[in-house]
């Protein structure tokens, strides 16, 4: 008997150990469905709840803050999600917090949000009705990125227009040629020293002006004088006189010339013959030689002058003399 | 007239079965209760089949942890490990493996008892005696499976989930909180009830089945043998069919 009494023994403590597990469990997940405890709803009327289902989750500012209780149907537009919270979020939720409907994750189940506003409300009560958010859909969204994805189809292809337009452009051989950039330094270094050079140039210019303000230097006295002036004038007058002469001087040295040029033309009048004539050439010549002739016999003469007796004294002091001047000069 | 036998003879052992099944129904409310009998073969069966489920429940817990990481890996959710295999283990392979485990070991053994003692003609005896043979020997063991099933299968998910999170713990770390909590926050009763609701079916075919086959075995030691083969793999069978018929329930009332 003692046998069995042991063996019911263990068989109870497995059958309780059993239970006990299945109670647990059954306790569990109760308590994460919120099926036991003080229960405290809220509403929130959307227009579409995308998927969301009773015993979906319910989350205040990202922690598990209830589930929802029931959705219905309220007309065709309209649709009332009751949403459980818990008892420990319930004190902290206010009537102008928003609820959405949101993902859990990237692809999870679908889920309430519940976002406090940024003003402070009153604490919600039971039964109050939250205010929405309306929940971003995905096709609205797909539809919405087609368009912009047309756009930048259309845009991109005239980019590409653009930098091929560019590309082949000959402005960009500039930007390779690398003497343009030399050329461009030594052109700043030019346009470097004729800016310090027109400094110095207005420096100068400056102190000149304020020189001739004072009646200074020539280009002063060449403004500021009045004395000057009226020589000017006269000058002036002077040189217009001079030039009314020349003037005419010119017109007589331009008829003597017209003469000169007729009278060559007509073979005739003295020009001619000096500039023209032959024979007038050939009988200056002979006169030319009959004069060398007569000078050389007249130099024969002056030879046999030299070395009669009667000028020989004459000639032998003026010797005595030359010879004495070359000899002081060499001393 | 293969088939016409065959077809014949299926239909002839599903009445039987149905009509050893009603007999158990009529028979288990009547005085008198074979309460000590039924202690005693809960405790047999029951208790002596613990840590055999024990074993299995912790291995495939694990296996199926690890089998199904890489999948997960490939989505980039391990971190749903827990939630997969809670589930998993909860809704079907928990009561599955376990009912099959305990088909094996209990169909088998009371298949082989009740058809030896149906061959040394002790059920005869008995009867003669003023036992009721079947009161005695079928209503008492078939209680017994229906009842120590499902406390196995709780206790079996209990040790495949500790098998689960031993599997998780392998490849990385996760504490048994955050384990704990994964799984319970996936579960819900629509998970749990029916998976537990199916084990007494299950408990109640392998229960029958066996008795059936060791009641009705035929002459000599083949016989024995026989109904302790065929009565494992009927009542394996049944599981299966009871689990389709389960789930097209849960289905039906929008549990799943």
């Amino acid at each position: 008997m003692a046998n069995t009494e042991i063996n019911n023994i263990k068989l109870g403590i497995l059958v309780i150990s059993g239970l006990a597990v299945l109670v647990f469990s059954l306790f569990l997940i109760g308590k994460n469905q919120n099926l036991f405890g003080g229960s405290f709803e809220l509403k929130a009327r959307f227009t579409n709840i995308n998927g969301l289902m009773e015993g979906n989750n319910v989350w205040y500012s990202g922690i598990q803050a209830g589930t929802i209780k029931n959705i219905k149907l309220l007309n065709d537009t309209v649709i009332e999600v009751t949403i459980r919270i818990d008892k420990d979020i319930k004190s902290h939720i206010r009537s102008n917090a928003v609820a959405s409907i949101g993902t859990e994750g990237l692809m999870g189940n679908k889920i309430i949000n519940i976002t406090p506003a940024k003003s402070n409300g009153k604490i919600a009560s039971a039964g109050d009705i939250l205010p929405v958010q309306k929940p971003v859909n995905t096709d609205d969204l797909l539809q919405t990125l087609s368009k912009t994805n047309n756009d930048i189809a259309v845009i991109s292809g005239t980019l590409r227009e653009t930098v091929l337009r560019i590309s082949r452009s000959p402005a960009l051989d500039l930007l390779d040629d690398k003497t343009i950039g030399r050329s461009l330094r030594s052109s700043l270094d030019n346009v470097n020293s004729a800016s310090a050079n027109a400094r110095l140039m207005t420096r100068t210019l400056n102190e000149l002006m304020t020189q001739a303000k004072k009646g200074k230097g020539v280009a002063g006295a060449f403004l500021s004088d009045t004395g000057m002036a009226a020589n000017m004038k006269t000058a002036i007058t002077n040189f217009k006189l001079a030039s009314q002469n020349a003037n005419r001087l010119t017109v007589h040295l331009d008829s003597l010339a017209l003469q000169i040029n007729y009278d060559l033309h007509k073979d005739q009048g003295i020009y001619h013959l000096l500039l023209k004539d032959t024979s007038m050439n050939r009988n200056f010549s002979l006169s030319l030689d009959n004069i060398r002739k007569g000078t050389d016999g007249f130099n024969q003469n002056m030879e046999a002058l030299k070395h009669s007796f009667l000028f020989r004294g004459y000639f032998k002091k003026q010797a005595k003399e030359a010879s004495k001047n070359t000899i002081k000069s060499g001393n | 007239m293969q088939f016409g036998t065959n077809t014949r003879e299926f239909f002839d052992q599903t009445g039987k079965i149905s009509n050893f099944a009603g007999r158990f129904f009529s028979s288990v409310a009547k005085p008198r209760f074979e309460t000590a009998e039924f202690f005693n073969q809960c405790f047999l069966i029951g208790y002596k089949s613990l840590a055999l489920i024990a074993l299995t429940a912790f291995i495939m817990g694990l296996v199926l942890t690890m089998q199904l990481r890489p999948s997960l890996v490939e989505y980039g959710v391990q971190s749903q490990l827990p939630v997969m295999v809670g589930i998993a283990i909860v809704r079907e392979i928990g009561p599955v493996i376990t009912a099959l485990i305990f088909a094996g070991k209990i169909a088998s053994s009371i298949g082989a008892e009740l058809g030896s003692m149906k061959v040394t003609e002790q059920i005869d005896a008995m009867d003669v005696s003023g036992t009721n043979p079947y009161k005695y020997l079928v209503t008492t063991r078939v209680i017994a499976t229906t009842l120590m099933l499902p406390v196995l299968t709780v206790l079996g998910d209990a040790v495949s989930l500790f098998g689960a999170y031993i599997g998780v713990n392998i490849r990385s770390v996760t504490s048994f909180q955050l384990f704990f909590t994964q799984v319970f926050q996936s579960l819900s009763y629509g998970d749990l009830v029916p998976a537990v609701i199916k084990t007494f079916f299950f408990g109640f075919a392998v229960g029958i089945i066996g008795c059936y086959k060791g009641y009705f075995s035929s002459k000599g030691t083949r016989g024995v043998g026989s109904s302790a083969n065929s009565a494992v793999v009927l009542s394996s069978v049944l599981i299966f069919v009871i689990d389709l018929l389960a789930v097209q329930i849960t289905d039906l009332l929008g549990l799943n």
